[in-house]
């Protein structure tokens, strides 16, 4: 502070907010598309909880029957999701054993081993896999992956639509955002925890599976918990190779329609509008919605709780 | 890059230039001078949907059509016989509805509340193919009894229906219950009762009769069933059973010895072909469909009394002679 300038009554500058009408045009689009999201979710859940209410109303329908039979039918009346909710987790489940193994572990060797050149041809690679249409995956499935399952394991054992394939494509599909989002997470610890462990003598191999792994938790927990809803809410693999008939079956290889199976069946016809079968569609689909939503809440809960903060 | 860009564009014309020359049209046949159905003078589109059964003879009939000079769009959807008539009577989307059985009364006063009158129009005979996959060595025949029972679900292994068959269980194909196909297999074979065959446990609906030949292909002991084009295109996968002793055949088909032979139809009306002449051009193009071509599409031709109902009510409609 210099002495000559404290008594100096200079005129402050006004620090008053001035309007910009550009930029307050340019904030309310920006806001509005940023709304856009809430008003799309909102309507979705409407119209899903609209159709679902009639369907639920309809006298046919139980809500108990609903939650607790086994059998899915619903031109003779039989309205159990289980059979397709069974056939939907079976189908994730082996998605996410392909996926998550295979995904974190090209994850740790981008993001720890690969020297830049292995780096510059392993993730275009892997963009390449995310790029497939999944109506390709879906004959993949279909065409090359059944016979193969077929020539080891017999062909009685395991039938031309079988869950096995749909899911094992599944995983091939969601392998490249799980190595992403884990390789985003492992990215993210600080150089400073894998430079102190190296500097205790640890070799590569404990750093990355005992330091940086756990380090990045989070961010794997949330990237498997991405994969999941993913897996749930894929259509065309699964209506392709997967079967078109319910059936309550913990055997993955026999077919088994999942939930985004069927309403892609049902709708693939020309149901009438007012029948309960179209009614069905859009309690299956509140179902996966709320499948996914939990799934949502729980990968909140879990990055929340296993965040670890660097300053 | 300027290099590059010019290459590309040459190549492009060059593809251009190929593909213009390639695409002269073939004419088939010489058309009749003064026939007011030429479809070359044919314009405006064409919407079609329904029986998956029917599609072949359908999708046929359009690339022929084409092939004589018609320059419109025509779409053919295969969605199902149900499906179809929810196009043509309830949202009136159709100009023709494709069904592999006929209208019923629901259908038809859904019609009648959009202003529709359907007419019928028989073009083709099906043999509805009962298939097993061709590794199936034990199952040669089949009664309409044992059919009924395997459908319905009271025997679920082979070993249940004739001792000498292996004990495994048997898998079923079936169409959907969009499809006439099921409709008609669910009312001649079933007695009309479609609650048995749906709680069949694991039986795969599709609409889609390649799914079904697919599914039918890969297992000793699967059994379906859908029109006789769709098994005529695997033949070397699959294998028809024969009936109550009766192979399906021109001749078992046109004289009903086939307990599976139905009429295969399509369906427009009065209004539409009126206003729409390339509905009606399109319509007569199939009537006067030669054998040969029903026969390349995998079914059997009308026999001359359906071909002469056909085009009464054809004349009555349009009021021409062909």
């Amino acid at each position: 502070m210099r002495p000559e300038t404290v008594n100096h009554p200079k005129p402050s500058p006004s620090f008053h907010h001035r309007p910009r009408p550009s930029e307050t045009i340019i904030q309310s689009l920006l806001f509005a598309c940023g709304i856009l999201s809430i008003f799309t979710t909102l309507g979705i859940v409407y119209v899903l909880a609209q159709e679902s209410f009639s369907f639920f109303t309809n006298p046919q329908v139980s809500l108990i029957n609903f939650l607790t039979t086994l059998e899915w039918q619903p031109e003779i009346d039989k309205f159990g999701i289980w059979s397709l909710v069974n056939a939907t987790l079976i189908t994730s489940a082996l998605a996410m054993i392909v996926a998550m193994p295979l995904g974190l572990g090209a994850a740790i060797y981008l993001s720890e081993y690969a020297s830049p050149r292995a780096r510059a041809i392993l993730k275009p690679t892997l963009e390449i896999l995310a790029g497939v249409p999944t109506v390709v995956y879906g004959y993949f499935a279909l065409t090359f992956v059944t016979p193969i399952l077929r020539n080891i394991l017999g062909n009685e054992t395991v039938e031309i639509y079988n869950m096995a394939s749909a899911g094992l494509v599944m995983g091939i599909m969601i392998l490249p955002l799980v190595c992403s989002m884990s390789e985003d997470a492992l990215h993210a610890v600080p150089r400073d925890l894998r430079e102190a462990a190296f500097a205790l003598s640890a070799t590569r191999l404990e750093v990355a599976t005992q330091i940086v792994v756990p380090a990045a938790l989070s961010g794997i927990a949330a990237a498997f918990i991405l994969g999941v809803s993913r897996a749930v809410g894929e259509t065309m693999i699964v209506a392709i190779a997967a079967g078109s008939g319910s059936s309550f079956t913990f055997n993955p290889f026999q077919a088994a329609e999942t939930m985004t199976g069927y309403i892609a069946r049902i709708t693939s016809g020309d149901v009438s509008y007012a029948s309960l079968q179209y009614q069905s569609i859009f309690a299956v689909g509140l179902m996966l919605f709320l499948i996914t939503f939990g799934l949502n809440i729980v990968s909140r809960i879990m990055v929340a709780r296993f965040r670890e903060v660097y300053e | 890059m300027k290099k590059q860009f010019t290459i590309f564009s040459l190549l492009m014309i060059v593809a251009m230039i190929i593909s213009a020359c390639g695409s002269s049209t073939t004419k088939v046949a010489p058309s009749t001078a003064a026939s007011p159905f030429d479809p070359a003078a044919a314009k405006g589109n064409i919407v079609t949907a329904g029986s998956s059964t029917v599609f072949p003879i359908t999708q046929r009939m359009a690339d022929l059509f084409r092939r004589e000079g018609y320059s419109g769009n025509i779409t053919v959807d295969s969605i199902g016989t149900g499906a179809g008539f929810e196009r043509f009577c309830k949202t009136g989307e159709t100009d023709i509805s494709n069904a592999s059985r006929p209208i019923k009364e629901a259908e038809k006063e859904n019609c009648q509340k959009i202003g529709r009158t359907p007419l019928e129009f028989q073009i083709a005979i099906d043999a509805l193919a009962v298939v097993v996959s061709s590794e199936n060595t034990f199952v040669k025949n089949l009664s309409k009894a044992q059919l009924a029972d395997i459908f319905n679900g009271k025997v679920s292994k082979w070993s249940e229906l004739d001792a000498s068959y292996p004990s495994e269980a048997i898998k079923l194909f079936s169409p959907g219950t969009d499809s006439g196909t099921f409709d008609y297999f669910v009312e001649a074979i079933l007695n009309s009762k479609k609650d048995g065959i749906l709680s069949v446990k694991g039986i795969q609906l599709s609409e889609n009769d390649n799914v079904l030949a697919k599914g039918i292909e890969g297992s000793k002991y699967a059994i379906g069933y859908f029109g006789f084009a769709y098994y005529l295109a695997d033949k070397g996968k699959l294998r028809a059973v024969t009936i109550e002793g009766v192979e399906p055949s021109k001749e078992t088909v046109e004289n009903k010895k086939y307990a599976l032979a139905r009429p295969l139809f399509i369906y427009s009306d009065a209004t539409i072909m009126k206003n729409k002449p390339q509905v009606a051009t399109f319509i007569r193009f199939c009537l006067d469909a030669p054998d040969k071509e029903i026969v390349k599409a995998g079914y059997f031709p009308p026999t001359t009394e359906i071909k002469k109902k056909a085009n009464e009510l054809f004349e009555n409609v349009m009021g021409t002679t062909p």
